[in-house]
């Protein structure tokens, strides 16, 4: 009764013996029995975004039945006190109020456990190993091991180093990968040191560097809409193309993150690994396949085609600045300075805006601008490609402006595309005006995206890297940006603050996108 | 009977005019039929939420109905009465209404399969039809005719809800043999399911004798690939269309997957050498809307589905012998 074709079905990628009751049971993905361990377990983003993402996944049964999480952080808990923690905190932060209670929250809780300990000391990460030999005995976990790094970025390289010391860089009967949040170091010699750490213990198919921007599902739709469609790419090159502009835009300041981002900025914050990513995925040639190699590889060499600025030329290429008080949505806000943790008289930016140029077949000649800022008067995040102005005009009133055709990624907090293009105003005369074409997801498909990190978390138990960037890009990133980081770094901007909280960002900026029409 | 096609197109047109610059995203155009007073709100609801989240033109052909009623909602909902309606007339409504350049999905909700010209005229405008062998029927007349009906037209695209809704019971089934108890999957000796109706019921039991390569003995059992016998239990107990509780025996274990008191979880336990402690899985009861979304993105070319049917279908043919 069995159809041969289906009845047989290819070992499982884990190695595991095939199963044919598997087969066609991929409609939802089910990732392998695996424990993660939380390095940080009681800071901020394990609470506010990693418990809850990894809860959703369980309700909505994407996380393996035999699964386990260990927190490993400094705060005394035991087992039951972090249980209870995660519940606290579950109550708080999950998305929709969906509450841990019942069946399934028992089941998931006898499943969570934690150990206290100090980064620095090896017997802790052996304490670490038994539990999670532990968890393979009792809960099925298989020997796979997922290490989450959501630790304050300057203790990564001794938890990497103690997880070797205590043998958990490899386990013999399953997998081990490590995920890396951002940053992935403060500049180029760093972020060097830190791959140096990571790569002593862990291969780069192990290592899994998270940019949670590539989690966001209209970030994945770049791909679809460039490759699962016919009518964009032969127009997606220098012959069509004026301009790309990538914004991530924020009406926020910085809130209790003070002491990070005065040492941080703008440039580092978000230009060097969120915007960068946006603008490979943007300008990438098509993979050969959907291999996360093969991707990954396409990314890289949009990155190694961006010459970096000579020193000499960042002020023509670049524009930064620094918000002082200022009016968002009718409430008075203060100024970067007055900020929490900031210094009085810091240099950092907190707005900016590069030109950079893909200098490939492709691209050769076309700007892409990328900015990113804070307290600028709404949160918005986009990719707006421009396309050049028609060759000759005969048709419409000669009052009329003829804009050219814009395409938008909008990817907050819309999520979606739009595009700009030019039709008749009904009447006798001939009259054209500007219409946009917009595509929705929330009311295209009527569902809002899941979270980003339930995405990636997912993607990082089912081994498969495609979201998350691979340490050639990282470091390229870090080469490109790096002239721009020295000169500023360098050079005291007497003039900061430069724009008032909810503006548009320092004049300095407007004159490097006086070309872009799409303002 | 004739339904005035061009009144709707012009009610249409004035209901986009008045809808104004609004922005139309369309994924497909659902056809639903129905024949069954009692069924059609309960249908309207449900594509109500379908098309929410996949825009689409809704053509709905209510067959109890006289064909003078129709209305417009909101643009993109046309609801037309189809009663004493042959199979052209329905076949033309529906190409002169729907989208021209999306897909058409067929939603049939009606007994009759084979037995019906319009289901025949309805299907050739259809890129995928979605049926429910277990919305009108508790036994199992419509899975055998569905069974029928797919082995006669191999090319036909569709569907069933009420295989559709085995998901979380496949994936748990799977799981208890997962690892170190896969072994004990070719010594399976005897199947038990709990259910509330019987074509999910022959469904789980067609898809495990399918992956299993089980075919029905003389003795009323099945028979694995060395002859050894199978013996099934098919038990009404429950809601309808949902399964309570699944028992797989080895010679040596015995695997159970079933409905927690609050039914929203699968608890899966091992006796025997695997033994373990329960876990639980969520079963996310999806509502009929979710179900029909899954059937048009993944059911196009479902194997698995198609040999689950007719390995289901097999044992209803040997069991009326």
């Amino acid at each position: 009764m069995a159809d041969e074709t289906i009845a047989t079905v290819k070992p499982g990628t884990d190695g595991a013996a095939a199963n044919p009751l598997r087969a066609g049971l991929a409609a939802d993905r089910i990732t392998s029995p695996c424990s993660v361990v939380f390095f940080g377990a009681s800071g901020d983003l394990f609470k506010r975004m990693l418990l809850p993402a990894i809860y959703s996944m369980r309700l909505r049964g994407t996380l393996p039945t035999d699964f386990a999480l260990v927190g490993f952080a400094r705060t005394p808990f035991d087992d039951a006190g972090f249980r209870e923690y995660c519940r606290q905190q579950l109550d708080l932060f999950m998305p929709d109020g969906k509450k841990p209670e019942g069946a399934m929250w028992d089941d998931f809780a006898r499943r969570i456990s934690y150990i206290a300990a100090d980064f620095k000391e090896t017997r802790d990460f052996v304490a670490l190993k038994e539990r999670l030999e532990q968890n393979d005995r009792e809960l099925g976990t298989g020997g796979n091991h997922l290490f989450y790094l959501s630790t304050p970025p300057p203790v990564f390289p001794e938890i990497i180093k103690q997880l070797k010391a205590a043998g958990l860089d490899k386990d013999p009967t399953g997998w081990t990968r490590i995920v890396v949040e951002k940053p992935f170091g403060t500049d180029l010699a760093s972020a060097r040191t830190l791959q140096a750490a990571i790569e002593a213990v862990f291969p780069e198919r192990e290592i899994y560097r998270i940019d949670h921007y590539l989690g966001k599902e209209p970030v994945q739709d770049i791909i679809a809409l460039r490759f699962a469609n016919t009518i964009f790419e032969p127009i997606w090159n220098r012959n069509y193309v004026a301009s790309v502009q990538i914004t991530s835009a924020e009406s926020l300041g910085v809130e209790e993150r003070g002491g990070y981002y005065d040492h941080a900025g703008a440039l580092r914050d978000m230009i060097q690994n969120h915007v960068i990513n946006l603008l490979a995925l943007v300008a990438m040639e098509a993979p050969i396949s959907s291999d996360a190699d093969d991707i990954r590889t396409e990314k890289y060499k949009v990155l190694s085609a961006i010459a970096p600025p000579v020193h000499a030329d960042v002020w023509s290429m670049s524009a930064r600045g620094q918000y002082g008080a200022g009016t968002i949505d009718g409430r008075a806000v203060k100024a970067y300075r007055q900020e929490q943790d900031v210094a009085p008289d810091s240099n950092t930016e907190t707005f900016a805006a590069i030109k950079l140029y893909v200098e490939n077949w492709r691209w050769a000649g076309v700007p892409f601008f990328l900015r990113s800022g804070k307290r600028l008067p709404r949160k918005v995040a986009e990719i707006a490609v421009t396309f050049k102005p028609i060759p000759h005009r005969f048709y419409g009133d000669s009052t009329d402006r003829i804009e050219p055709n814009v395409l938008v990624i909008k990817i907050e907090p819309d999520e979606g595309i739009s595009m700009r293009f030019e039709a008749k105003v009904p009447g006798p005369k001939d009259h054209v005006r500007s219409v946009y074409m917009d595509f929705n997801y929330g009311t295209g498909f009527g569902v809002q995206s899941p979270p980003a990190y339930e995405r990636l978390i997912g993607d990082a138990m089912l081994g498969d890297q495609t979201l998350f960037t691979r340490w050639d890009a990282v470091e390229r990133a870090w080469e490109v940006v790096t002239p721009i980081l020295e000169v500023w770094q360098n050079t005291k901007d007497f003039s900061f603050p430069n724009y008032a909280a909810g503006s548009q960002g320092p004049e300095s900026a407007k004159q490097l996108f006086a070309d872009w029409r799409h303002l | 009977m004739t339904v005035d096609i061009p009144a709707i197109l012009e009610q249409l047109a004035q209901s986009h005019r008045r809808r104004g610059s609004d922005a139309g995203v369309a994924t497909m155009t659902i056809v639903v039929f129905f024949d069954n007073e009692a069924i059609g709100e309960l249908a309207r609801d449900r594509i109500r939420m379908l098309s929410s989240k996949h825009p689409s033109r809704v053509i709905v052909l209510d067959a109890t109905a006289p064909e003078t009623a129709h209305h417009i909602e909101g643009g993109d909902w046309i609801d037309v009465g189809v009663r004493g309606c042959g199979p052209e007339m329905l076949r033309s409504a529906v190409d002169a209404l729907r989208l021209r350049d999306a897909p058409v999905v067929l939603l049939w909700i009606a007994r009759d399969i084979g037995s019906d010209p319009r289901f025949a005229a309805l299907c050739d405008e259809a890129a995928t039809v979605v049926y429910n062998s277990s919305l009108l029927d508790g036994g199992h007349d419509a899975l055998r005719e569905l069974a029928r009906h797919v082995e006669r037209h191999p090319g036909l695209e569709i569907a069933d809800i009420a295989y559709l809704r085995l998901a979380p019971w496949q994936e748990s089934i799977a799981l208890l043999f997962d690892g170190t108890a896969l072994p004990e999957l070719a010594d399976v000796r005897s199947v038990e399911v709990a259910c509330g109706s019987e074509p999910e019921a022959l469904y789980l039991l067609g898809w495990l004798a399918s992956r299993l390569d089980w075919t029905p003995g003389e003795g009323g059992d099945l028979r694995d690939r060395t002859g050894h016998s199978i013996a099934f239990a098919l038990e009404r107990a429950s809601e309808p269309r949902r399964i309570a509780r699944v028992v797989l025996r080895s010679s040596r274990s015995t695997f159970v997957a079933e409905l927690d008191d609050g039914g929203e979880t699968i608890a899966l336990s091992v006796s025997g050498p695997n033994a373990r402690e329960a876990r639980h899985r969520t079963i996310q009861n999806p509502g009929i809307a979710a179900l029909v979304e899954r059937a048009i993105l993944w059911a196009g070319d479902d194997r698995v589905f198609r040999a689950a049917l007719g390995a289901a279908g097999t044992i209803l043919a040997r069991r009326a012998r």
